[in-house]
């Protein structure tokens, strides 16, 4: 139990102190995920919610693609990425492996699913009036379904917070793509994957407990608005 | 006063050997990858098990945490490859005793092309002022592995790292994953004989300097004192340190082949 205690101790000077290292490596995860799952939203929350909402043909093939998207193990997404971008691959003269720009490409693939699941499932059940009444009010159909989208806004911004928890702690596409190259490509994963292989488990946990508040708080985030949403 | 609870402690743990029977039998060796990876690991474990039938989990890590693995006694014998460290080790009273068992050497690798002109060098601090002067890339391995330590020892003999960000990729990662990275980014990079030997045929780098004295890489092997740990298996840590220093161990060193190369060279006796 001391040893935890010892390490926890470590782990708070670390950030007390704003130990260069850790904090680029909190920079470069932050700014990873919250770019790759940006770019993902704008894409899929449009294209799950057109699912949900105006039902087109092979609506249910395309829902389950997203949903066996959601289950593909993070490291069969790095491997993707990699085939791609490597000096062998299709894109490998762009020398984008072991960059910030691979670590986002491969968190856009593991967001897209998840955010176009949620946000079917954030529309597909409600009563087709929703959109019914604006489109015979005379807005277009991708008006109708901004319209709807603004409504549903909680469980849009939801999904967007699990894609953050996800993409945050992913380790296996920022250590395969990635590189975990400091000051370039190490994120707060990698970090703790390389102070535990150095045998520093004080280390390892600073940036562990950076990673559990960061979680922590797009979790808070999510209960407020839902709380208030219910008010 | 060692020798006494040492005899004390092997007593102990024989009667502890009989009576729940495992217990002597399994031995945690914490090693680096680059024994394991080279298949040299599995040879010796296969001979050793004709001598002896134990058990031998290996856990196969950096330098560092083998070394930590040891420290915390969660491992009953460490093999790796960083004198400075394993004597800190020693010096600290985590072993209980530490022989050299072999050694094999390094290499500096590059890409074909070799921006920084130094295939064939022999002399390993020139090789890396030009890669620094050149301003082509290195990988590091930046693991505090032992491989990490000794390239770490040659940039400061050689007057310091590069200093571009982009020169200087520090990779935190183990030798297989590194050289990959290196391969990728048309870098050198330092790396053990065995490991680039295995990735010969998968990747470009190419040996381009290599035989210099200071590139050779010592491993020893240390006990772990069980007088801090008593779980620890102390006999059979013996036995296998004895086997690997033993004639019988060297000349299955000496003889381990792989793509037809020797790669380890047992330590001479005495």
């Amino acid at each position: 139990m001391s040893f935890l205690w010892e390490g926890i101790k470590e782990a708070a000077r670390l950030v007390a102190t704003g130990d260069a290292a850790t904090l680029h490596a909190v920079w470069v995860s932050l700014l990873c995920t919250a770019v790759s799952i940006t770019l993902a939203a704008v894409i899929a929350v449009p294209y799950g919610a057109w699912l949900g909402l105006y039902r087109p043909r092979g609506r249910r093939t395309q829902v389950f693609f997203l949903r066996v998207g959601m289950s593909v193990p993070t490291v069969v997404i790095g491997l993707l990425v990699f085939g791609l971008l490597s000096r062998r691959g299709l894109l490998g003269s762009f020398d984008l492996l072991y960059t910030q720009i691979a670590i986002i490409a491969g968190e856009f693939l593991l967001a897209f699913p998840l955010l176009g699941t949620l946000a079917h499932g954030a529309t597909a059940e409600l009563d087709p009036e929703v959109v019914e009444t604006p489109l015979t009010l005379g807005a277009g159909r991708w008006r109708a379904m901004l319209k709807v989208l603004r409504e549903r806004r909680v469980a849009i911004v939801a999904a967007y917070l699990a894609a953050f928890g996800r993409c945050i702690t992913e380790l296996g596409i920022a250590i395969t793509v990635g590189g975990n190259l400091r000051l370039h490509t190490r994120t707060l994963p990698s970090s703790i994957q390389l102070e535990l292989s150095r045998g520093e488990f004080g280390k390892a946990l600073a940036p562990g407990i950076l990673l559990v508040l960061l979680a922590c708080g797009a979790a808070l985030i999510t209960h407020r608005l839902s709380r208030e949403s219910e008010a | 006063m060692r020798p006494a609870l040492f005899l004390l402690v092997l007593v102990l743990v024989s009667a502890c050997g009989s009576g729940t029977g495992d217990h002597a039998r399994r031995l945690r060796l914490a090693t680096t990858t680059s024994t394991r990876d080279s298949g040299l690991l599995d040879d010796l474990l296969a001979d050793f098990y004709k001598l002896h039938p134990m058990e031998v989990q290996v856990i196969a890590v950096g330098t560092g945490q083998a070394l930590a693995l040891g420290a915390r006694g969660d491992a009953d014998i460490v093999l790796v490859h960083a004198r400075s460290r394993e004597d800190a080790f020693m010096a600290a009273g985590h072993g209980l005793l530490r022989r050299d068992v072999m050694w094999n050497d390094f290499v500096i690798l590059g890409p074909p092309a070799d921006p920084a002109g130094i295939r064939g060098t022999t002399d390993a601090l020139e090789a890396l002022r030009r890669i620094r002067a050149s301003g082509a890339r290195f990988v590091s391995r930046g693991d505090d592995s032992g491989t990490h330590i000794r390239e770490r020892a040659l940039w400061k003999l050689a007057g310091g790292p590069p200093t571009g960000a982009d020169a200087y990729l520090d990779a935190g990662q183990g030798m297989g994953r590194c050289l990959v990275i290196a391969d990728e980014k048309g870098a050198y990079i330092l790396a053990d004989r065995g490991t680039y030997l295995s990735f010969r045929k998968r990747i470009d780098l190419e040996v381009s300097c290599a035989g210099d004295v200071r590139l050779r890489n010592p491993y020893g092997a240390m006990i772990v004192d069980p007088d801090k740990h008593p779980d620890v298996n102390a006999a059979g840590a013996r036995l296998f340190l004895d086997y690997l220093t033993s004639s019988r161990g060297r000349s299955r060193i000496a003889s381990y082949r792989m793509d037809g190369k020797a790669l380890f060279h047992p330590h001479a006796p005495g």
